[in-house]
Protein backbone atom coordinates (compact mmCIF):
# COMPACT_ATOMS: atom_id res chain seq x y z
CA UNK A 1 0.00 0.00 0.00
CA UNK A 2 1.48 2.95 -0.89
CA UNK A 3 2.53 5.46 2.14
CA UNK A 4 -0.03 8.23 0.77
CA UNK A 5 -2.90 5.91 0.99
CA UNK A 6 -2.17 4.95 4.53
CA UNK A 7 -2.12 8.54 5.10
CA UNK A 8 -5.28 9.34 3.56
CA UNK A 9 -7.09 6.08 5.08
CA UNK A 10 -5.53 7.58 8.50
CA UNK A 11 -6.41 11.26 8.09
CA UNK A 12 -10.30 10.83 10.11
CA UNK A 13 -8.32 9.32 13.05
CA UNK A 14 -5.82 11.46 13.43
CA UNK A 15 -7.91 14.39 12.63
CA UNK A 16 -10.60 13.28 15.17
CA UNK A 17 -7.84 12.87 17.89
CA UNK A 18 -5.88 15.89 17.73
CA UNK A 19 -9.32 17.37 18.18
CA UNK A 20 -10.05 15.80 20.59
CA UNK A 21 -6.88 16.66 22.32
CA UNK A 22 -6.97 20.68 21.56
CA UNK A 23 -10.51 20.62 23.13
CA UNK A 24 -9.05 18.53 26.16
CA UNK A 25 -6.33 20.98 27.15
CA UNK A 26 -8.48 23.93 26.75
CA UNK A 27 -11.22 22.46 28.82
CA UNK A 28 -8.52 22.24 31.19
CA UNK A 29 -7.09 25.29 30.90
CA UNK A 30 -10.35 27.03 31.51
CA UNK A 31 -11.50 24.81 34.38
CA UNK A 32 -7.71 25.08 36.20
CA UNK A 33 -8.73 28.98 35.47
CA UNK A 34 -12.29 28.86 36.94
CA UNK A 35 -11.93 26.71 39.44
CA UNK A 36 -10.45 28.70 42.56
CA UNK A 37 -13.33 31.55 41.68
CA UNK A 38 -15.93 28.88 41.72
CA UNK A 39 -14.54 27.78 44.81
CA UNK A 40 -14.52 30.91 46.27
CA UNK A 41 -18.00 32.03 45.10
CA UNK A 42 -19.20 28.71 46.99
CA UNK A 43 -17.05 29.67 50.15
CA UNK A 44 -18.54 33.30 50.47
CA UNK A 45 -21.87 32.07 49.42
CA UNK A 46 -21.82 29.56 52.40
CA UNK A 47 -20.48 32.38 54.76
CA UNK A 48 -22.81 34.99 53.59
CA UNK A 49 -25.22 32.55 54.47
CA UNK A 50 -24.04 31.70 57.79
CA UNK A 51 -23.65 35.21 59.10
CA UNK A 52 -27.35 36.24 57.59
CA UNK A 53 -28.28 33.21 60.18
CA UNK A 54 -26.25 33.65 63.34
CA UNK A 55 -26.16 37.86 62.94
CA UNK A 56 -23.48 37.57 66.05
CA UNK A 57 -21.78 35.01 64.44
CA UNK A 58 -17.16 36.05 64.82
CA UNK A 59 -16.12 32.35 63.34
CA UNK A 60 -16.95 29.28 62.43
CA UNK A 61 -15.69 25.79 62.66
CA UNK A 62 -16.15 22.67 59.92
CA UNK A 63 -16.11 19.53 61.21
CA UNK A 64 -18.57 16.48 60.67
CA UNK A 65 -20.13 18.09 57.78
CA UNK A 66 -21.62 20.71 60.61
CA UNK A 67 -20.63 23.89 61.11
CA UNK A 68 -20.27 25.21 64.46
CA UNK A 69 -20.65 28.68 65.10
CA UNK A 70 -18.67 30.96 67.62
CA UNK A 71 -19.44 34.75 68.39
CA UNK A 72 -16.92 35.89 71.00
CA UNK A 73 -15.92 32.22 71.59
CA UNK A 74 -19.28 31.05 72.82
CA UNK A 75 -20.73 28.81 70.55
CA UNK A 76 -23.97 30.25 69.90
CA UNK A 77 -25.27 27.51 67.40
CA UNK A 78 -24.52 24.77 64.33
CA UNK A 79 -26.00 24.65 61.06
CA UNK A 80 -25.55 22.32 58.51
CA UNK A 81 -26.85 21.24 55.12
CA UNK A 82 -30.18 19.16 54.21
CA UNK A 83 -30.78 17.54 50.61
CA UNK A 84 -34.08 17.20 50.15
CA UNK A 85 -36.26 15.22 47.34
CA UNK A 86 -38.24 17.84 45.42
CA UNK A 87 -40.68 17.76 42.73
CA UNK A 88 -38.01 18.58 39.90
CA UNK A 89 -34.73 17.15 42.21
CA UNK A 90 -32.88 17.76 44.61
CA UNK A 91 -33.13 20.27 47.36
CA UNK A 92 -30.56 22.19 49.01
CA UNK A 93 -31.33 23.49 52.54
CA UNK A 94 -29.09 25.23 54.89
CA UNK A 95 -30.65 24.48 58.24
CA UNK A 96 -29.34 26.65 61.19
CA UNK A 97 -30.23 25.44 64.86
CA UNK A 98 -30.13 27.56 68.46
CA UNK A 99 -29.31 24.07 70.14
CA UNK A 100 -29.94 20.38 69.70
CA UNK A 101 -33.93 20.97 69.30
CA UNK A 102 -34.35 24.10 68.45
CA UNK A 103 -34.54 25.62 64.77
CA UNK A 104 -32.74 29.04 64.12
CA UNK A 105 -33.99 28.98 60.61
CA UNK A 106 -33.28 27.72 57.06
CA UNK A 107 -32.17 28.96 53.55
CA UNK A 108 -32.97 27.46 50.69
CA UNK A 109 -29.26 27.12 48.77
CA UNK A 110 -30.44 25.72 45.49
CA UNK A 111 -33.19 23.72 44.08
CA UNK A 112 -34.69 23.03 40.65
CA UNK A 113 -38.58 22.86 41.25
CA UNK A 114 -41.25 24.64 39.08
CA UNK A 115 -40.58 28.36 39.07
CA UNK A 116 -43.73 30.12 40.49
CA UNK A 117 -44.70 27.01 42.57
CA UNK A 118 -42.36 24.83 44.23
CA UNK A 119 -39.79 27.35 44.02
CA UNK A 120 -41.68 29.41 46.48
CA UNK A 121 -39.78 27.55 49.06
CA UNK A 122 -37.24 29.71 48.96
CA UNK A 123 -39.98 32.74 49.96
CA UNK A 124 -39.44 34.03 53.53
CA UNK A 125 -43.09 33.51 53.59
CA UNK A 126 -42.42 29.96 53.42
CA UNK A 127 -39.13 29.29 54.97
CA UNK A 128 -40.15 31.69 58.38
CA UNK A 129 -42.52 28.94 59.47
CA UNK A 130 -39.24 27.32 60.95
CA UNK A 131 -37.74 29.87 62.49
CA UNK A 132 -37.60 29.00 66.27
CA UNK A 133 -39.63 25.64 65.44
CA UNK A 134 -38.97 22.53 67.54
CA UNK A 135 -36.97 19.93 65.26
CA UNK A 136 -39.93 17.50 66.17
CA UNK A 137 -42.55 19.84 64.56
CA UNK A 138 -40.56 20.75 61.23
CA UNK A 139 -42.95 18.21 59.32
CA UNK A 140 -46.52 19.58 56.98
CA UNK A 141 -49.75 20.36 59.20
CA UNK A 142 -51.13 16.67 57.45
CA UNK A 143 -48.27 14.97 58.26
CA UNK A 144 -48.65 15.80 61.88
CA UNK A 145 -46.33 18.93 62.41
CA UNK A 146 -46.38 22.68 62.35
CA UNK A 147 -45.75 23.62 58.52
CA UNK A 148 -48.16 24.55 56.36
CA UNK A 149 -47.53 23.28 52.53
CA UNK A 150 -47.31 25.83 49.90
CA UNK A 151 -50.57 25.38 48.05
CA UNK A 152 -49.78 23.52 44.71
CA UNK A 153 -46.55 22.54 45.88
CA UNK A 154 -47.05 19.89 48.27
CA UNK A 155 -44.36 17.75 47.41
CA UNK A 156 -41.70 20.36 47.34
CA UNK A 157 -43.06 21.45 50.89
CA UNK A 158 -43.04 17.66 52.04
CA UNK A 159 -39.21 17.36 51.07
CA UNK A 160 -38.39 20.73 52.76
CA UNK A 161 -39.87 19.67 55.97
CA UNK A 162 -38.57 16.13 55.80
CA UNK A 163 -35.10 16.79 54.85
CA UNK A 164 -34.83 19.53 57.17
CA UNK A 165 -35.90 17.32 60.26
CA UNK A 166 -34.51 14.15 59.15
CA UNK A 167 -30.75 15.59 58.48
CA UNK A 168 -31.63 17.80 62.21
CA UNK A 169 -31.84 14.36 63.88
CA UNK A 170 -28.76 12.94 62.18
CA UNK A 171 -26.42 15.77 62.97
CA UNK A 172 -27.79 16.12 66.56
CA UNK A 173 -26.94 12.33 67.04
CA UNK A 174 -23.27 13.18 65.06
CA UNK A 175 -22.80 16.01 67.47
CA UNK A 176 -23.50 14.12 70.62
CA UNK A 177 -21.82 11.21 69.66
CA UNK A 178 -18.64 13.61 69.16
CA UNK A 179 -19.05 14.77 72.86
CA UNK A 180 -19.65 11.88 74.60
CA UNK A 181 -16.18 10.19 72.46
CA UNK A 182 -14.84 13.59 73.13
CA UNK B 1 -22.69 43.10 2.76
CA UNK B 2 -26.14 41.92 0.74
CA UNK B 3 -25.34 39.02 1.17
CA UNK B 4 -24.25 39.05 4.90
CA UNK B 5 -27.65 40.67 5.24
CA UNK B 6 -29.70 37.45 3.67
CA UNK B 7 -28.18 35.49 5.91
CA UNK B 8 -28.79 37.22 8.79
CA UNK B 9 -32.58 38.08 8.11
CA UNK B 10 -33.72 34.36 6.66
CA UNK B 11 -33.11 32.95 10.54
CA UNK B 12 -35.66 35.79 11.69
CA UNK B 13 -38.68 34.67 10.51
CA UNK B 14 -38.21 32.70 7.10
CA UNK B 15 -36.38 29.61 8.70
CA UNK B 16 -36.28 30.96 12.47
CA UNK B 17 -35.23 28.00 14.25
CA UNK B 18 -37.97 27.29 16.74
CA UNK B 19 -41.17 28.70 15.10
CA UNK B 20 -40.13 27.38 11.53
CA UNK B 21 -37.32 24.45 11.52
CA UNK B 22 -39.02 23.68 14.84
CA UNK B 23 -35.42 23.25 15.99
CA UNK B 24 -34.44 23.75 19.41
CA UNK B 25 -37.20 23.15 21.27
CA UNK B 26 -36.28 21.25 24.45
CA UNK B 27 -34.61 24.53 25.20
CA UNK B 28 -37.72 26.57 24.06
CA UNK B 29 -39.92 24.64 25.79
CA UNK B 30 -37.87 24.13 29.44
CA UNK B 31 -36.66 27.78 29.56
CA UNK B 32 -39.73 30.19 28.53
CA UNK B 33 -41.16 30.32 31.74
CA UNK B 34 -39.74 33.63 32.49
CA UNK B 35 -38.09 36.65 30.02
CA UNK B 36 -34.75 36.29 32.38
CA UNK B 37 -34.07 32.84 31.31
CA UNK B 38 -34.72 33.58 27.80
CA UNK B 39 -32.69 35.88 27.70
CA UNK B 40 -29.92 34.01 29.68
CA UNK B 41 -30.57 31.34 26.99
CA UNK B 42 -30.11 33.28 24.65
CA UNK B 43 -26.58 34.68 25.42
CA UNK B 44 -25.70 30.72 26.33
CA UNK B 45 -26.63 29.68 22.56
CA UNK B 46 -25.29 32.71 21.18
CA UNK B 47 -21.68 32.54 22.53
CA UNK B 48 -21.87 28.29 21.45
CA UNK B 49 -23.52 28.68 17.70
CA UNK B 50 -21.21 31.51 16.71
CA UNK B 51 -17.89 29.56 18.03
CA UNK B 52 -19.00 26.02 16.56
CA UNK B 53 -19.94 28.31 13.09
CA UNK B 54 -16.95 30.02 12.86
CA UNK B 55 -14.53 26.91 13.84
CA UNK B 56 -16.82 24.47 11.81
CA UNK B 57 -16.43 27.05 9.21
CA UNK B 58 -12.93 27.59 8.98
CA UNK B 59 -12.35 23.61 9.24
CA UNK B 60 -14.95 22.74 6.33
CA UNK B 61 -12.55 22.24 3.80
CA UNK B 62 -10.44 19.47 5.30
CA UNK B 63 -13.03 17.31 7.95
CA UNK B 64 -13.65 13.96 6.10
CA UNK B 65 -16.91 13.71 5.74
CA UNK B 66 -16.90 9.98 7.83
CA UNK B 67 -16.11 11.95 11.16
CA UNK B 68 -17.09 15.10 10.50
CA UNK B 69 -20.26 14.70 13.27
CA UNK B 70 -17.99 13.36 16.35
CA UNK B 71 -15.76 15.92 15.40
CA UNK B 72 -18.63 19.16 15.57
CA UNK B 73 -19.93 17.14 18.43
CA UNK B 74 -16.48 17.51 20.12
CA UNK B 75 -16.14 20.97 19.32
CA UNK B 76 -19.69 21.85 20.40
CA UNK B 77 -19.63 20.04 23.82
CA UNK B 78 -15.81 21.79 24.73
CA UNK B 79 -17.55 25.41 23.71
CA UNK B 80 -20.62 24.48 26.04
CA UNK B 81 -18.23 23.32 28.76
CA UNK B 82 -16.09 26.59 29.03
CA UNK B 83 -19.16 28.76 28.62
CA UNK B 84 -20.96 26.79 31.73
CA UNK B 85 -17.86 27.30 33.66
CA UNK B 86 -17.39 30.98 32.15
CA UNK B 87 -20.77 31.57 33.46
CA UNK B 88 -20.64 29.66 36.85
CA UNK B 89 -17.20 31.94 37.98
CA UNK B 90 -18.29 35.40 36.48
CA UNK B 91 -22.07 35.17 36.38
CA UNK B 92 -22.99 33.39 39.10
CA UNK B 93 -26.45 34.39 39.45
CA UNK B 94 -27.52 33.60 36.00
CA UNK B 95 -25.77 30.06 36.09
CA UNK B 96 -27.85 29.40 39.00
CA UNK B 97 -31.35 31.04 37.03
CA UNK B 98 -30.08 28.68 33.91
CA UNK B 99 -28.98 25.06 35.84
CA UNK B 100 -29.18 22.20 34.05
CA UNK B 101 -30.56 23.78 30.54
CA UNK B 102 -26.69 25.29 30.15
CA UNK B 103 -25.11 22.37 30.02
CA UNK B 104 -27.92 21.26 27.70
CA UNK B 105 -27.22 23.04 25.14
CA UNK B 106 -24.79 20.34 23.93
CA UNK B 107 -27.61 18.69 22.57
CA UNK B 108 -29.64 21.85 21.11
CA UNK B 109 -30.57 20.91 17.70
CA UNK B 110 -29.90 24.67 16.35
CA UNK B 111 -26.32 24.07 17.21
CA UNK B 112 -25.74 21.00 15.39
CA UNK B 113 -27.94 21.64 12.78
CA UNK B 114 -26.47 24.66 11.53
CA UNK B 115 -23.21 22.98 12.01
CA UNK B 116 -23.97 20.05 9.65
CA UNK B 117 -26.73 22.36 6.96
CA UNK B 118 -24.85 25.25 7.00
CA UNK B 119 -21.07 26.00 8.50
CA UNK B 120 -19.81 22.89 7.07
CA UNK B 121 -20.84 24.24 3.51
CA UNK B 122 -20.39 28.21 3.36
CA UNK B 123 -17.15 30.69 4.06
CA UNK B 124 -16.63 31.96 7.88
CA UNK B 125 -18.24 35.18 7.23
CA UNK B 126 -21.63 33.66 5.99
CA UNK B 127 -21.59 31.12 8.87
CA UNK B 128 -21.17 34.07 11.21
CA UNK B 129 -24.50 35.61 9.88
CA UNK B 130 -26.14 32.96 9.62
CA UNK B 131 -25.14 32.42 13.49
CA UNK B 132 -26.53 35.80 14.42
CA UNK B 133 -29.64 35.47 12.71
CA UNK B 134 -30.45 32.00 13.74
CA UNK B 135 -29.76 33.47 17.88
CA UNK B 136 -32.09 36.54 17.06
CA UNK B 137 -34.90 34.20 15.55
CA UNK B 138 -33.98 32.34 18.81
CA UNK B 139 -34.64 34.86 21.06
CA UNK B 140 -37.60 36.26 19.74
CA UNK B 141 -39.13 32.83 19.43
CA UNK B 142 -38.09 32.64 23.14
CA UNK B 143 -39.50 36.10 24.16
CA UNK B 144 -42.97 35.58 22.69
CA UNK B 145 -43.26 32.17 24.53
CA UNK B 146 -41.69 33.09 27.77
CA UNK B 147 -43.55 36.80 27.77
CA UNK B 148 -47.04 34.44 27.22
CA UNK B 149 -46.09 31.93 30.12
CA UNK B 150 -44.75 34.56 32.42
CA UNK B 151 -47.87 36.92 32.13
CA UNK B 152 -50.29 34.13 32.42
CA UNK B 153 -48.69 32.01 35.00
CA UNK B 154 -47.47 34.05 37.72
CA UNK B 155 -49.43 37.22 36.70
CA UNK B 156 -46.30 39.18 36.99
CA UNK B 157 -44.13 40.71 34.68
CA UNK B 158 -40.83 41.46 35.76
CA UNK B 159 -37.02 41.31 34.06
CA UNK B 160 -33.99 40.87 36.01
CA UNK B 161 -35.31 41.81 39.40
CA UNK B 162 -37.21 45.00 38.10
CA UNK B 163 -41.64 45.14 38.30
CA UNK B 164 -42.87 46.31 35.60
CA UNK B 165 -46.53 45.40 36.21
CA UNK B 166 -49.30 43.04 37.66
CA UNK B 167 -51.85 41.83 36.06
CA UNK B 168 -54.92 42.69 38.42
CA UNK B 169 -56.97 38.91 38.64
CA UNK B 170 -53.90 36.63 37.84
CA UNK B 171 -51.57 37.70 39.79
CA UNK B 172 -53.45 36.57 43.17
CA UNK B 173 -54.85 33.62 40.96
CA UNK B 174 -52.02 32.73 38.49
CA UNK B 175 -52.73 30.18 35.65
CA UNK B 176 -50.04 27.73 37.16
CA UNK B 177 -50.25 25.43 34.19
CA UNK B 178 -48.59 27.75 32.06
CA UNK B 179 -45.30 27.96 33.73
CA UNK B 180 -45.44 23.92 33.97
CA UNK B 181 -44.34 22.07 30.64
CA UNK B 182 -47.83 21.10 29.80
CA UNK B 183 -48.07 24.87 29.59
CA UNK B 184 -44.92 25.22 27.44
CA UNK B 185 -46.85 22.92 24.87
CA UNK B 186 -49.77 24.36 24.79
CA UNK B 187 -48.08 27.75 24.24
CA UNK B 188 -45.71 27.06 21.31
CA UNK B 189 -48.87 24.97 19.82
CA UNK B 190 -51.33 27.78 19.81
CA UNK B 191 -48.07 30.39 18.30
CA UNK B 192 -47.13 27.66 15.65
CA UNK B 193 -50.92 27.66 14.74
CA UNK B 194 -51.34 31.42 14.95
CA UNK B 195 -48.39 31.80 12.62
CA UNK B 196 -49.65 29.39 10.40
CA UNK B 197 -53.40 31.00 9.89
CA UNK B 198 -52.16 34.33 9.42
CA UNK B 199 -49.34 33.38 7.36
CA UNK B 200 -46.68 35.47 8.39
CA UNK B 201 -44.32 32.31 8.41
CA UNK B 202 -45.51 31.49 5.03
CA UNK B 203 -41.90 30.63 2.68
Amino acid sequence: MPAKDVFGRAFPVILLTAVVAICVSLLTYVGSITLPRIEALEVQKIQGMLSGMFPDMSRYTFEDEIYAIYSDEVRIGYAFVAVGKGYGGAINILVGLEDEATIKRITVISHTETPGLGSRITEDLFTGQFVRLSVDDAALRRDGGQIDAITGATISSRAVADAVRITAVEKVKVLEDSEEGG
Amino acid sequence: MGKFAQEFAKGLIITNPVLVLLLGLCPALAVSTSIDNALGMTLAVLIVLLGSNIIIAAMRNFVPSITRIPIFIVIIATLVTVVNLLFHAYLPDLHETLGIYLPLVVVNCIVLGRAEAFASKNPVVRSIADALGMTVGFMLALLMISLIRQMLGTGEMSVFGVHFFSLPVLSSRPVAIFILPPGGFLVIGLLLGLFKWTGVLKR
